[in-house]
């Protein structure tokens, strides 16, 4: 299945069950990983690409994942860094990964844009696509082995 | 007496009016404004009385504007204002005041010790006795328009994410537009869910709306750090950038000192009244739910309550307003304790959270709004200032509490009925007569027939504001 | 000089002298605080506001919730002591035969066993707040000479009309010239200190109120 626009992409998240949609979403961050320096990132992130995943270690990776957002914040009136304010977004979208979303929104939708928003950040080009484009590709893939081990 | 503390000493001076002479004749010491505190009624230390921390204004007041002052300094029995005198309240007066204004609710005499507060502060900082965390987010904004350093790139960078979130367009720089938005540095960096919201809620109220590229920023850290002169040059632009599109009104965004440094300050900073309107995102959509203009759907689930940034509520009026907002989609909404304009400070504003230096005593401080949030249990945390939000956060974070915090406008976005061309159903028929000219006509013009809320439907109707 | 003489005294000159000093005293600082002038405010005030200058100047008399919960001993031993105080100054009815002598007004009192018992019941409260002064952290932190002084001065009059009403300690006539003397000290320091409260209050308040309702809010 090739995806090759934001609707066909959305449509294509909706249609994942809930453990799916952590499982991509993680995937979608993991891609932006680099611009975070935060251990408690990718230690979330390691634990929402796994199938087999426990309440517990659910729970644990959305503290970690949490307190990973709480500390990159940028504080008001504070001087703004780019990749301090990236590593913001790529903690966001690991949150979204393990935390259901409100309202019945997607949250792998959430957690590709927030990956989208860390990555043109710290790029500091407004109009990179790029970054879609190989979130197309992830979903494509991830849809392709989903039945396989 | 060196030449900065000369000037701060003769600023303090200029700074007292009636007002302030009125309050510090009135003190009777009774310590009441230290209960109102939260940095005292967390540390139980009495430095924190807010009365206390005017005390080298109360010096100066009384040196120079007293008779029983003059006498007692002629006579060697009262030890003038120093330079020590000044560096030992800066903690005082920077790292443990957010302006909250709690204490100005509850002195018996009256004194509004917040007023004397900001007004202590353009003293200090002329002295070369401000933090210098705020000294340096002001002078970025006067260099480079943001006190975090942001720029158009950074601007437009979110514009895009929101375009694309959205599929609805930014406008930029739209003369005649009716609302002229503004962020707060806070929101471009931190919530870009805050310019998606309002992208969604003017398309569907049928709104039409822009953003300044000369004058995108709302904060004014020159409010906070207190020199006038800096701060006075930052509303400028935003009201060049107004008067030049040719706005109807002016936002200010999720942002308490902004709102409080733009809608009140403003004025009195340029010297002439705003030929626009200033409101309060908040007072802008409760308008638009009284216009029937907010189409929700669903309710959040489990128990919400509302924290009120203080000067949106109370150094600032819009209380019932974000309770209208929420009641809209909230079916459990729970006030905590002194709820509305005596609720109690996140402890981070007026320029306290840009402070290194005040980092301890904040999360002190925070042992306030931890109590309050304990005593209602499990509950998801409304705000709308994008400071508070992020002070909250921290806080939580720091005492292991597990309360998720949400700003306000992004949460009635969630719950907007998604169709294009939504009408409001009309309350009586009223005639439908099609308007000669477009976007953006002042108020006053056009169909004189219409009652406002009908000349509102009827632009609404005919389309105004949506994408061509 | 005898007991009569300094009665005589303290009744005529002594107490136009204080009245004096304490009228031109009290125009001082009208004059300190108004001439200092207020610039307009020029930001668009709100319609329709709860709040405004003389609605504060009331209901800043009633303590708010939460102020009730942690400082209830201020709160208490101040409205029982100011309470008193008004009502033994006020409403006493030799007090208000002086006030008719001078001012050719009066009104009614209240019986006189019931201003004694009100006198009594001020002293202990003026006594109470000067111990919490000195024993309350807050309290002891914030205040200097002044505080102490003024509150030895109010006391003063209440304390020595007790005790003259009493016909105690000194004999009637010297006792009553001290109690006028009291009085006159206190008249005399009245402007000069935090006892201008009394009137200067009013104009806090008043502002403190009107920049609040133009803001839209009740303070």
């Amino acid at each position: 299945m090739t995806i090759s626009n934001d609707s066909e992409f959305k449509a294509a998240l909706s249609a994942l069950a809930p453990a799916q949609q952590r499982m991509v979403a993680a995937r979608f961050a993991e891609n932006v990983l680099s611009a975070s320096p935060d251990p408690r990132v990718s230690s979330a992130l390691q634990a929402a690409k796994r199938a087999d995943i426990t309440e517990a270690e659910l729970a644990a990776a959305v503290h970690a994942a949490r307190s990973a957002s709480v500390a990159s914040y940028t504080s008001c009136s504070k001087e703004a860094d780019r990749q301090h304010q990236a590593s913001h977004f790529v903690a966001k979208a690991a949150l979204n990964s393990v935390m259901p979303a409100a309202h019945g929104a997607n949250r792998a939708w959430e957690a590709a844009l927030n990956a989208r928003m860390a990555r043109a950040i710290a790029s500091g080009v407004a109009s990179d696509n790029s970054e879609a484009q190989q979130q197309y590709r992830i979903l494509s893939e991830f849809l392709q082995h989903r039945g396989q081990p | 007496m060196s030449a900065s503390f000369e000037r701060g000493y003769n600023l303090l001076k200029e700074m007292i009016d009636a007002p302030i002479a009125s309050y510090l004749s009135s003190c009777v010491r009774c310590g009441m404004c230290a209960s109102a505190c939260l940095f005292f009624t967390e540390t139980n230390d009495p430095k924190y009385t807010p009365i206390h921390k005017i005390e080298p204004l109360r010096k100066v007041w009384r040196r120079e504007y007293t008779l029983t002052g003059k006498l007692a300094s002629w006579l060697g029995l009262a030890k003038p204002l120093s330079d020590e005198d000044l560096a030992d309240w800066q903690e005082l007066l920077y790292d443990s005041c957010t302006l909250c204004g709690r204490c100005t609710m509850v002195c018996p005499v009256g004194n509004d010790i917040a007023y004397m507060v900001r007004k202590s502060r353009e003293g200090m900082a002329i002295a070369g006795h401000a933090p210098a965390g705020v000294v340096a987010a002001t002078k970025r904004t006067i260099e480079i328009g943001s006190p975090m350093g942001v720029r158009l790139p950074a601007v437009k960078v979110q514009i895009s994410h929101v375009e694309q979130e959205t599929g609805l367009e930014v406008p930029l720089d739209q003369e005649g537009a009716e609302y002229m938005v503004l962020l707060s540095s806070m929101e471009i960096i931190n919530f870009p869910e805050y310019l998606s919201a309002l992208a969604r809620i003017f398309h569907q109220a049928g709104k039409s709306w822009t953003i300044c590229s000369e004058a995108f920023e709302a904060t004014n850290s020159g409010i906070q750090i207190g020199v006038g002169d800096l701060a006075r040059e930052i509303v400028m632009r935003v009201v060049e950038g107004a008067e030049k599109l040719k706005v109807k009104t002016v936002i200010s965004p999720e942002c308490g000192h902004a709102f409080t440094a733009l809608r009140w300050d403003g004025p009195n900073l340029i010297g002439r009244p705003y030929t626009f309107k200033v409101q309060h995102i908040l007072e802008v959509l409760d308008e638009l739910r009284l216009a029937g203009k907010l189409k929700t759907e669903g309710f959040e689930a489990g128990r919400l309550t509302y924290h009120d940034p203080c000067q949106i509520a109370r150094r600032g009026g819009v209380v019932e307003q974000p309770r209208n907002l929420l009641k809209m989609v909230a079916q459990d909404f729970v006030e905590m304790s002194d709820a509305g304009t005596m609720n109690w400070c996140c402890g981070g504003g007026g320029g306290v959270s840009a402070n290194p230096d005040a980092e301890a005593i904040r999360l002190l401080a925070f042992k306030r709004k931890k109590a309050q949030l304990d005593e209602l249990g499990p509950v998801t945390l409304v705000t709308a200032c994008a400071n508070c939000r992020i002070i909250l956060e921290e806080g939580l974070e720091h005492y292991q509490m597990d309360v998720p915090v949400v700003g306000l406008t992004e949460t009635i976005a969630a719950h907007l009925v998604e169709s294009p061309h939504f009408s409001p159903p009309l309350p009586n028929p009223l005639p439908h007569t099609r308007r000669p000219d477009g976007l953006g006509t002042r108020v006053g013009e056009g169909t004189n027939a219409l009652s406002p809320l009908g000349r509102e439907l009827e632009r609404g109707l005919a389309g105004e504001g949506e994408k061509p | 000089m005898s007991d009569m003489a300094l009665l005589i005294w303290a009744r005529g000159n002594g107490f136009q002298l204080a009245l004096g000093i304490f009228l031109l005293g009290m125009v001082l600082r009208a004059f300190e605080i108004f001439s200092l002038g207020r610039k307009p405010d020029l930001s668009a005030a709100r319609e329709n506001s709860p709040g405004s200058g003389w609605r504060t100047v009331w209901s800043r008399s009633i303590p708010h919730a939460s102020t009730w919960q942690r400082t209830p001993a201020t709160i208490v031993l101040g409205y029982v002591f100011h309470l008193g105080f008004f009502i033994t100054l006020v409403l006493f009815i030799p007090h208000i035969q002086i006030a008719h002598s001078i001012l050719g007004i009066s009104w009614p009192g209240l019986p006189t066993p019931l201003v004694d018992a009100t006198a009594l019941i001020s002293i202990v409260a003026l006594l109470g707040v000067i111990v919490h002064r000195l024993r309350d952290p807050v309290r002891r932190f914030l205040s200097g000479f002044e505080d102490y002084f003024t509150a030895v001065l109010t006391l003063l009059p209440l304390l020595t009309g007790y005790l003259a009403f009493h016909h105690q300690l000194l004999p009637y006539t010297l006792m009553l010239a001290v109690h006028i003397l009291s009085v006159e000290l206190l008249l005399v320091f009245m402007p000069f200190t935090k006892l201008a409260h009394f009137a200067t209050l009013f104009v806090a308040r008043w502002y403190n109120g009107d920049l609040a309702a133009h803001k839209g809010v009740a303070s």
